[in-house]
């Protein structure tokens, strides 16, 4: 195998990884919250989490759109995009705040979730090196 | 002393608005390079879009979440500050 096929093989598995492990830590997290914090910090959790994720797919959706060269969608549309987007969640992580429907710190982790999971595929990236270079 | 409060919360007021234009400042800049360096790789070589495409996604996740958590740390300074009841009869005493 080159070096190159190589190289977009574990691209391509650290991006199925981490999308499949959003929905999971989001998961355990929910479940976690749900069964040892207040009602508030659920609420945070479930909002945050639920936030970045589809975020996180909205985001990969028009990455993919923008920069595939062989069906480019038009910059207009792009920028409409990432600007809905981007009103939508400051309008309601504001709402959630300032109304006081969610525990602040609940809100935090929930917003932790897609960072924890690119976190969790480079762990497992750098198991698999270290295994591969035991070897 | 109720002056105090008002200076404390005046305080949270700017360091909120300070902070978030920081944060906003190098999240951009940031973001900005790295679409840059995509683009080019891209242009350069347009079968490299695929994998360019994975990266640039998992480094703009990470660079947006860092502005977002500067947001809401804005925010709970602004209308959630944990001690805001406190501090408020604190000073009102």
């Amino acid at each position: 195998m080159t070096e190159n096929t190589e190289t977009s093989l574990i691209q391509q598995r650290v991006l199925t990884f981490v999308t499949r492990a959003n929905w999971l830590v989001f998961a355990v997290v929910s479940i976690g919250g749900f069964m040892l914090a207040s009602l508030d910090m659920l609420w945070g959790i479930l909002f945050g989490g639920l936030i970045v994720t589809v975020n996180f797919h909205l985001l990969s959706r028009t990455l993919k759109k923008s920069l595939t060269p062989s069906n480019l969608t038009s910059h207009n549309v792009i920028l409409a995009k990432y600007y809905i987007r981007f009103i939508l969640s400051g309008f309601i992580i504001f709402i959630l705040i300032s109304g006081h429907y969610v525990h602040p710190l609940g809100l935090f982790i929930g917003l932790s979730v897609v960072v924890a999971s690119i976190m969790l595929a480079t762990l497992r990236e750098l198991k698999n090196l270290f295994f591969k270079e035991a070897m | 002393m109720e002056a105090q409060a008002l200076q404390f919360f005046i305080a949270c007021v700017t360091a909120a608005g300070f902070g978030i234009a920081v944060a906003a400042f190098g999240c951009g800049i940031a973001q900005g390079l790295g679409l840059k360096a995509a683009v080019e790789g891209i242009a350069r070589n347009p079968e490299s879009s695929g994998k360019v495409t994975v990266t640039l996604l998992i480094g703009l996740a990470m660079i947006e979440s860092l502005c977002i958590y500067a947001l809401v740390i804005a925010l709970i300074l602004i209308y959630a500050h944990p001690q805001a009841a406190a501090i408020t009869k604190l000073f009102s005493k």
